[in-house]
């Protein structure tokens, strides 16, 4: 399957592993990247509190990059730039009162939005496009046997649920499914759809720290022994972050955060390293020495 | 269907447990039905509230299988097909009282604060024993909020709420938003600015309350939109609004974001300082902030921000009219669903 590949800012920055990780799990499963050095920022919902029309615009140039290519499926890697782009598509349906003006906006750079570009963040395409569960299992070469995993899915790939179109925005099972599907457990608990702290780390930090440090509790609580997240945002609340969390609530976590291909990658048996699970503030080696031999895919 | 455990919380704050009944019930049955039921042929100790029983009083509002919801709206086939039972919990965020019941007080006093009423212009008395009549397209800028039923399902569901006590909460604001866009108010600024630097910025923006929302009144969107007015009126005086200018600047300059700057255009020079320790922690695993060079084609960037960045009309920010209540449409946790993730929670 062939997709424009959106990563976002911060798998290109502070998060590059996040990058690596997906260029190495990418072939394995089947999926064709194609780069486009002209995408920008989605504005990560911030930019919609300054001016809406314009954020809308800058996502819709983005969805018209790919279109303009022929390919119908734009891949994030991040649950927020995911809300963004999947939000986008929805205020541009043909009603909308906006479509007009960021229709001639976006003439003046000889470009036009059509609507034929789907964003899907790389979870999704896994279970919608690429076979679900059952496909992936026949690709892990190295199951994640027994060890307990916490899905944090980031609250922008979920809702609102009748934007972004996809599972149940608060009970959903798409990630589970994934990872049971790698061999491990998944742990259940309310904090996977809830919110990371992250918008507010520069607003009121004690309490997105708080926030997060009470996330990674409850995962903890209910037995995981990793948390695994498809948004670089919440990677940042729960793993850079993970200290002044801690703090927060009282604990010293030690909750090895994985990204999503992170985690895919590992069962498909990439080597830690190249995934970048040497970058991480919390280790992650405590996972290491528990991976199996690889073996050939069932 | 087989008969259904709903297990229910029972006690209050200082003392709780909770206590599993076994129910036969037809699987589109109202969870506020079979709680009367059980009240009536099982436990008549079982404490609840609720009036109308049809979405209207807003009374009986409590958490099934975790999410915020009324139980008059919530049938009982979509939640035990996913979980298997139902558990029933009075609303976060607030005090319980007994089993099901809370002190809403805690809400009550957000929703004052607001000041829910007009305020009318001094220079513009309200016209005496007429009507004042407003167009239709202002009518529209209330959006959905006119509908809100006060029933606190936004404010139970809240993670904003339940970690800072500064937060107004979701009802609250949505109600704000809809005194502030009444044309027959005349306390625009000052409302804004009461909000603008403490309560507003403290919006996570999880939508949580967009789902649990029984009329579709869509707080988070409303706050987003109050944060746009109050810096179009205020201008950007604390960190929350100058996050949002600072995004807005640093897409201009180079496409992608440029996480440094980005600190330091939100938090100022003496913000950017006191981060130094997590940079060189970073720096120590090799996550560099060392930025990348602008996208291509930035320049088309400039253009859609000559076009557009501009006075923004609260009518732009609209979008279409006509989706409907929530409560008849089908639950995205029906049928087919696959059985919930890990073991029991």
């Amino acid at each position: 399957m062939k997709v424009a590949y959106y990563p976002g800012c911060v798998a290109q920055e502070s998060g590059r592993e996040l990058d690596m990780a997906t260029r190495k799990v990418a072939p394995l499963l089947g999926l064709e990247l194609v780069d486009f050095p002209n995408f920008s920022c989605c504005g990560s919902g911030f930019v919609d509190e300054a001016n809406l029309t314009l954020n809308t615009a800058i996502n819709a140039r983005n969805l018209a990059i790919a279109e303009r290519a022929g390919l119908s499926t734009i891949m994030t890697v991040c649950s927020t730039c995911q809300g963004m782009l999947q939000l986008t598509r929805k205020r541009l349906e043909p009603d909308s009162p906006l479509k007009e003006r960021v229709q001639k906006a976006l003439a003046q750079i000889g470009m036009s939005y059509q609507g034929q570009a789907r964003p899907k963040h790389l979870l999704q395409i896994v279970v919608e496009d690429l076979g679900g569960a059952e496909a992936l299992r026949s690709r892990v070469r190295r199951p994640l046997t027994g060890l307990k995993v916490g899905a944090f899915y980031g609250c922008h790939l979920l809702r609102p649920h009748d934007e972004m179109e996809f599972d149940d925005p608060e009970d959903p099972h798409a990630f589970e499914d994934v990872i049971r599907a790698l061999g491990a457990e998944p742990v259940d608990y309310r904090g996977r759809v809830l919110c990371c702290g992250f918008p507010i780390q520069f607003v009121k930090p004690r309490t997105a720290e708080r926030i997060a440090g009470q996330q990674i509790q409850d995962a903890k609580r209910h037995g995981a022994e990793a948390m695994s997240t498809p948004c670089p945002l919440c990677h940042i609340s729960l793993d850079t972050y993970q200290k002044e969390a801690g703090r927060a609530v009282g604990e010293d976590l030690q909750m090895p955060i994985l990204h999503f291909p992170q985690l895919v990658g590992l069962a498909l048996g990439l080597d830690p390293v190249s995934l970048g699970l040497d970058r991480h503030l919390v280790s992650t080696r405590s996972l290491w020495s528990r991976l199996g031999p690889i073996g050939v895919p069932r | 269907m087989p008969q259904v455990p709903f297990e229910i919380y029972r006690g209050d704050d200082r003392q709780f447990r909770f206590q599993t009944y076994l129910l036969d019930v037809p699987e589109d049955t109202p969870i506020l039905t079979a709680l009367l039921r059980i009240r009536d042929e099982i436990d008549p100790t079982l404490t609840l509230r609720y009036s109308c029983r049809q979405a209207i009083c807003g009374s009986c509002a409590m958490r099934v299988n975790g999410k915020s919801r009324l139980a008059c709206l919530t049938m009982v086939g979509p939640e035990f097909r996913r979980r298997g039972k139902l558990r029933v919990e009075p609303m976060a965020n607030q005090p319980v009282l007994r089993d099901l019941v809370v002190d809403q007080d805690p809400f009550w006093q957000r929703y004052r604060a607001i000041r829910p009423y007009l305020i009318p212009d001094p220079a513009r008395p309200m016209p005496v024993g007429q009507v004042n009549p407003m167009t239709p397209a202002q009518v529209d800028q209330f959006r959905e909020t006119p509908r809100c039923i006060a029933c606190a399902s936004c404010y139970s569901a809240c993670p904003a709420v339940a970690a800072d006590p500064a937060f107004l909460g979701p009802m609250a604001l949505a109600k704000l938003y809809r005194f502030v866009v009444d044309p027959r108010d005349g306390a625009y600024r000052e409302r804004l600015a009461q909000v603008q630097n403490q309560s507003l910025w403290l919006c996570l923006r999880c939508n949580l309350c967009v789902e649990a929302c029984p009329k579709d009144v869509r707080p988070a969107e409303r706050i987003v939109d109050l944060k746009w007015m109050a810096n179009q009126e205020i201008g950007a005086r604390e960190e929350g609004s100058r996050h949002a200018l600072a995004f807005m600047t640093n897409i201009r300059e180079g496409g992608l974001l440029n996480e440094t700057k980005l600190v330091r255009q939100t938090l100022g020079i003496w913000g950017l300082l006191s981060q130094i320790p997590k940079g060189l922690a970073m720096m120590r695993r090799g996550r560099s902030l060392s930025r990348h060079p602008p996208i291509t084609d930035r320049e088309q960037l400039d253009v859609l921000y000559r076009e557009l960045d501009g006075p923004e009309d609260l009518q732009h920010r609209l979008r279409p009219p006509g989706r409907g209540v929530k409560g008849d449409a089908p639950s995205p946790s029906t049928p087919g669903n696959p059985p919930p993730p890990g073991g029991s929670s």
